[in-house]
């Protein structure tokens, strides 16, 4: 089992060092949503990531162990910053990878901004697959 | 070089199918007279037959309502769903469910290979439907998309035979609302049960290539029994009986009686 999707996030920060996640959409989701939990035995790949905004706009993944804890724990996995407003595309490079071993894991994308207003996008593409693949 | 399916993992014509049923330990044999859809096998069916508004049990022990036409709500799953025809399949025979066969078709075959988008989809189907055939240490645990085990993800392949109705099942166990796809690549075959019982017990016995679907019946319904007695002219042994290699004669005597009887 292998499944390619694409995460798209948005956020609208209002003023400068502002942080906070980012509100998620996909082709194949219906709906807005802020995490992403997958069935054990599965991993996830972060593959490419994609940012545009303004500088300073740092995009966050973040994985937790359990978030189905009262108040889940969240540890930043990987970090990108925009060093100039405009858009970065990072592609081709080892990915980041999670793993979902009781299925209460999960991921979401947050953002730290340090200049000001502005809509800001990340879109990553996502591996899900299982375990031993 | 014995190539019995093609490509894409249907049989090829002039091949064998061999169709076991753990339930009867019991197989039936089928030689492809035919594929009248080759070269013609995919069939992009469009969303899973979910209706907006429609209750499904969650995993969690609830329930959760489809918010669109083949949205699967997380941690849910479907009961048993059958295929509905869609726009421009309006005169299959039967219009809830497109791989329907009667057991006036009883030289025909579909062998269906599912594929589901996203394929994080859990997928199971139940012959008849209804009935669950996914078992674990003996009866003691029914498995399925419902349960921890007893599930393929994405995709599945199976022989629809004339006179039953099959329920998939399909389960989401993530967090998200899922937009659910399905894609067929099919074969009708026509196919006919060889007459010569050394070829069958050859066949069997692996020595002449076949492809061999172990069909997810554990529990032989009596709607199976029906369906083997009204469309091949089955009773007990309810096909041919897997024999050792040294038992050819009592396989060979006992196959030749069930070739007497079958229709096809």
């Amino acid at each position: 089992m292998r499944w390619l999707f694409t995460v798209i996030g948005s956020a609208s920060p209002t003023g400068p060092g502002q942080s906070g996640d980012l509100s998620l959409a996909s082709p194949d989701v219906h709906g807005p949503f802020s995490s992403v939990r997958l069935p054990k035995g599965i991993k996830a790949k972060v593959w490419a990531k994609r940012l545009s905004g303004t500088v300073g706009f740092t995009l966050l993944v973040q994985f937790s162990p359990d978030a189905t804890a009262p108040s889940p724990s969240w540890t930043t996995i990987d970090a990108e910053r925009l060093a100039a407003a405009g858009s970065l595309s990072l592609e081709k490079r080892r990915p980041i990878v999670a793993h979902f071993k009781t299925g209460n894991e999960a991921l979401k994308l947050s953002y730290a901004d340090t200049t000001g207003a502005g809509t800001i996008y990340a879109v990553v593409e996502v591996e899900a697959s299982d375990e031993d693949e | 070089m014995d190539r019995v399916v093609d490509e894409l993992g249907l049989v090829v014509e002039n091949g064998f199918l061999v169709l076991f049923f753990p339930a009867t330990q019991a197989a039936l044999v089928f030689r492809v007279r035919a594929r009248v859809n080759k070269g013609f096998e995919v069939f992009d069916y469009g969303p899973l037959p979910i209706a907006a508004g429609s209750a499904l049990t969650t995993y969690l022990g609830g329930s959760a309502v489809a918010p669109e036409d083949g949205v699967l709500p997380p941690y849910s799953y479907t009961g048993d769903v059958r295929f509905p025809a869609i726009m421009g399949l309006e005169n299959v025979r039967d219009k809830s469910d497109v791989w329907y066969l009667d057991k006036d078709d009883s030289d025909r075959l579909f062998h269906v290979k599912v594929s589901l988008s996203p394929p994080i989809i859990r997928a199971d189907v139940r012959i008849p439907s209804g009935v669950s055939q996914i078992r674990f240490q003996r009866e003691r645990v029914v498995g399925g998309v419902d349960g921890p085990l007893g599930f393929s993800r994405g995709s599945l392949e199976v022989v629809h035979l004339p006179g039953l109705i099959y329920g998939y099942r399909f389960g989401n166990d993530t967090s998200l609302p899922l937009k659910v796809y399905s894609r067929f690549v099919y074969a009708e075959y026509v196919v006919e049960t060889p007459r010569s019982p050394e070829l069958i017990f050859d066949v069997l016995q692996r020595r002449v290539p076949s492809h061999w679907l172990t069909m997810p019946v554990t529990y032989l319904d009596p709607s199976i029994r029906s369906a083997l007695r009204d469309v091949y002219g089955l009773s007990e042994p309810w096909g041919f009986r897997l024999y050792r290699i040294d038992e050819r004669d009592a396989a060979i005597k006992e196959y030749s009686a069930v070739l007497r009887r079958l229709k096809v």
